[in-house]
């Protein structure tokens, strides 16, 4: 226990637990589902008002259903990333008229494997709850590599665990990915007529699946152009992000 | 292994072949391409197989097999241009067993599958476009040059993924429209190669299924199924919500983030958020259906303060009670006329009284509503009343059969009524939650009929600029502004302002409307239009705000509020120099004078 203590003040100091990055995590999630929807002009622009996050001016829809409808996402996805059930998030738009799907937003979890994070938790209970993350850290961990094997931006999937980051790094960095987002605009397709949203949720077949979620296919683009963007990464958790699009004919 | 493979292909060689014959194909020149087309197509199902034969998938190795040995059975009768299959031989060093298992079998259905050979000459236009790659090569049976190209990209280094790779790949081939005129072209063995392929794709296609083939992602498909055995995709399936406006504003990439005068402080407009005035309004009855503040273009302000009626005087700051009804009623609305000169008051027994302000007297009574008369418009000598029972009636005051016109829409008490500044058109609004345009001209039946509101509707605006556009705004459970145009009676614009709203207000000379709100703001806030950006949200009184009006001179708006006070506002004072003799009259006149009013 001597050992463990000062690794939980280390801890401490980057202040980041996985519960804490897992929510850091669902926020950037929260946060990105609103400015795809009004980068792409799924709603319209005066739906939207700016609040002041990670040193930017996001735009967060003011409608009420649309607020309503991803908090209702929001809450679930919490549950499954405190849970560590999940390695992937998407945001599929699709043409109404058409129902094809013309635009995908993947973003790329892996839990970082962090046995030394572990003790914060493990002095209560840590028994149960370590095999799972670890487990699912290697599956996303090899999902990962198999998916995005020319990465440039996710250099140290394995490093980054050694590295500690302030948060003020971190939010800088999702920062970086939002800007990125909004750049897109520029060289992604202008979607024309109306458009609608899903949200697709890659989950471990063990998790808990609510009634509002049921199984789907993965809505890939059919002959898609991809580009890889940014990522970002917390003490426990690697998120890159992934767009790809119809290519206009 | 050969026996087995001979006798699936021969099957599926049948049925295809009749089939595919059929659709009529078009002989073409035979050529080597042809062959190697043949090889090509043969090989490419066929050295996966090999791979896969070591994995584990003992089910799809199992069809391959058959494919493949119908190919080579095919390939091989048609092979009677011995040469490249000779070369065949030679070349495909590499996946030797099959190749040999494949010679087997073709030596074994050579004689059966003659009746094919014939028709050879065609495949080559098939075989084309197919294997454009393999064409570099000279020899015919490059295919397995193929292969390795396709593998290269990740198919190799993943042995299962290769083979899904193949397959895709060559399903969209013959399944696009390249293809199949390719195949068209094609002999009926070719075809029969082809389409075994097809049919052997469908197997395993079921494998890929959760990721639909594309030659882009064939990354994200070997990760796919890897992934697939350990993690579901879920989707959240309640349809997101419709958008809400009306118009499609796809455009918006064009436009700034924000209005560039609504974001940047440096643009905005500076607006005075404290009032000008504050007046004591001891009385005012805190009921939203009633209007009873009214400023004349003679820059007095008229309000009903229970059974009495005062006018402020702004240019003197004089306050006279003008009249005092009698105890069994009270003061329901107050209007005054377009001059100035007269102002009508609605009285709670449905009377409506008129009196000359200068003198001090009524000049008549009118009757006609048995139920208070909430809401007064005038239109040059016509004095449009509104009442609880839902009828609206039109008096012209001239004449001693003063009703002229009844207007039938609303089923509960009108509480909004505004003519539009031309006297063309009249709306009125009502606790029906109904918004009623009407065109002056023929009053029978309303020109539209709105019922967009989810509440009683007392805030009605004509827009001084655009004459077309009519602000409405709903009550407490509705909370919206509704824009419309009351020519086409489009609904154009909405805003949802979170509170009731109590009454609107354009700006004369900004681009700007205000809206008074109820609970729980009891505030006034400024929009820009047809932005809709909120300039300002003014926290005005401490209760409701009930009634507001304009300056003549438009800068001005004053306000009544349940907490009893009148208030003063100069939210839309003109740029210094811009207007300043328009000013004069009202506001720095006023400012002079204001010192000893007080309304009572």
């Amino acid at each position: 226990m001597a050992a463990a203590a000062p690794e939980k003040d280390k801890y401490k100091v980057h202040k980041l637990s996985l519960k804490g990055s897992a929510k850091l995590v669902a926020e950037f999630f929260q946060y990105s589902i609103h400015t795809i929807l009004f980068q792409r002009g799924v709603y319209p622009a005066e739906d939207f008002t700016a609040v002041k996050k990670y040193g930017l001016n996001m735009l967060v829809s003011s409608d009420d259903q649309v607020r309503a409808y991803i908090k209702k996402i929001m809450s679930q996805l919490d549950k499954w990333m405190v849970g560590g059930k999940i390695s992937k998030l998407v945001i599929v738009i699709t043409d109404k008229d058409t129902g094809e799907n013309i635009e995908r937003w993947q973003f790329d979890v892996q839990i970082l494997a962090k046995p030394k994070s572990k003790p914060s938790s493990s002095s209560s209970s840590s028994s149960s709850k370590t095999p799972k993350p670890t487990t699912t850290t290697s599956t996303s961990t090899s999902t990962n590599q198999e998916n995005t094997p020319s990465d440039p931006t996710a250099p140290s999937p394995s490093g980054t665990p050694g590295v500690e980051k302030t948060e003020s790094e971190i939010q800088s960095e999702i920062a970086a990915i939002f800007r990125q987002i909004t750049a897109s605009v520029t060289f992604l397709p202008q979607l024309s007529g109306d458009c609608t949203f899903n949200v697709l949720v890659y989950a471990d077949a063990s998790s808990e699946v609510p009634v509002e979620w049921g199984d789907s296919d993965a809505k890939e683009i059919v002959n898609g152009e991809r580009v890889q963007l940014r990522g970002f990464s917390t003490a426990s958790h690697r998120v890159d992000t992934l767009v790809s699009y119809r290519l206009q004919d | 292994m050969a026996t087995a493979s001979v006798s699936t292909p021969l099957k599926s060689h049948a049925g295809l072949f009749s089939s595919r014959t059929a659709g009529g194909r078009m002989p073409l020149t035979p050529s080597p391409r042809q062959r190697s087309a043949q090889g090509n197509t043969n090989s490419s199902p066929f050295t996966p197989e090999k791979l896969s034969g070591d994995s584990q998938r003992a089910s799809s190795k199992s069809v391959y097999g058959g494919n493949l040995s119908s190919h080579f059975a095919k390939a091989s009768s048609k092979g009677h241009r011995d040469s490249p299959k000779s070369n065949i031989a030679r070349s495909v060093s590499t996946p030797r067993k099959v190749l040999e298992l494949g010679v087997s079998d073709f030596t074994l259905t050579g004689t059966g599958a003659h009746n094919k050979t014939p028709v050879s000459p065609k495949i080559k236009k098939a075989a084309a476009p197919l294997r454009q790659k393999s064409t570099k090569t000279t020899l015919t049976y490059n295919a397995d040059r193929f292969i390795p190209n396709r593998g290269a990209s990740s198919a190799i280094a993943n042995v299962g993924s290769g083979k899904l790779d193949m397959q895709e790949k060559q399903r969209p081939r013959s399944g696009n429209g390249e293809a199949s005129s390719i195949l068209a072209s094609a002999t009926d063995d070719a075809i029969a190669a082809l389409e075994g392929l097809n049919i052997d794709d469908e197997e395993p296609a079921s494998y890929s299924r959760p990721s639909p083939s594309s030659a882009a992602y064939q990354d994200s498909l070997a990760s796919a199924c890897g992934v697939n055995v350990n993690t579901r995709i879920l989707q959240f399936k309640p349809a997101p919500p419709e958008s809400s406006k009306p118009i499609d504003l796809r455009q918006q990439y064009n436009r700034p983030l924000k209005p560039a005068n609504a974001s940047s402080a440096q643009f905005r407009r500076r607006i005075a958020t404290a009032p000008e005035r504050v007046l004591d309004a001891p009385g005012l009855i805190d009921d939203y259906y009633l209007n009873l503040l009214d400023w004349s273009s003679g820059n007095q302000v008229a309000i009903g303060l229970e059974r009495n009626v005062y006018v402020w005087s702004a240019d003197e700051g004089s306050v006279s009670c003008l009249l005092e009804t009698s105890p069994d009623t009270y003061v329901s609305s107050v209007k005054w006329s377009g001059d100035g000169a007269y102002v009508g008051v609605g009285l709670g027994t449905g009377e409506v009284q008129i009196w000359d302000v200068a003198e001090g007297v009524k000049i008549r009574s009118m009757f006609g509503h048995d139920t208070r008369v909430g809401v007064m418009g005038w239109n040059k000598h016509l004095l449009s009343t509104g009442a609880r029972s839902g009828l609206v009636f039109n008096h012209d005051v001239r004449i001693a059969e003063h009703k002229v016109a009844e207007l039938v829409s609303h089923t509960s008490e009108v509480c909004g009524l505004e003519w539009r500044s031309d006297g063309a058109q009249l709306a009125t609004g009502g606790n029906d939650n109904l918004v009623s345009i009407w065109d002056a001209r023929s009053l029978a039946v309303p020109k539209f009929t709105k019922t967009n509101h989810k509440a009683a509707v007392k805030a009605l605006a004509w827009c001084p600029w655009n004459m077309n556009l009519l602000a409405t705004g709903g009550g407490s459970y509705d909370r919206h502004i509704h824009f419309w145009n009351t020519t086409s009676g489009a609904r154009v614009n909405s805003i949802d302002t979170g509170s009731q709203v109590t009454s609107l207000r354009w700006s004369t000379h900004y681009r700007e409307i205000v809206s008074s709100s109820g609970f729980p703001d009891n505030s006034l806030s400024i929009w820009s239009y047809p932005t809709l950006v909120r300039n300002v949200e003014i926290p005005a009184h401490e209760s409701r705000v009930l009634h507001s009006c304009l300056s003549p001179d438009g800068q001005m708006l004053a306000t009544a509020a349940a907490d009893e006070s009148l208030k003063f506002w100069k939210i839309f004072e003109k740029k210094a120099g811009a207007g300043a003799g328009v000013a004069g009259a009202g506001a720095s006149g006023k400012a002079s004078l204001d010192k000893q009013m007080t309304i009572r």
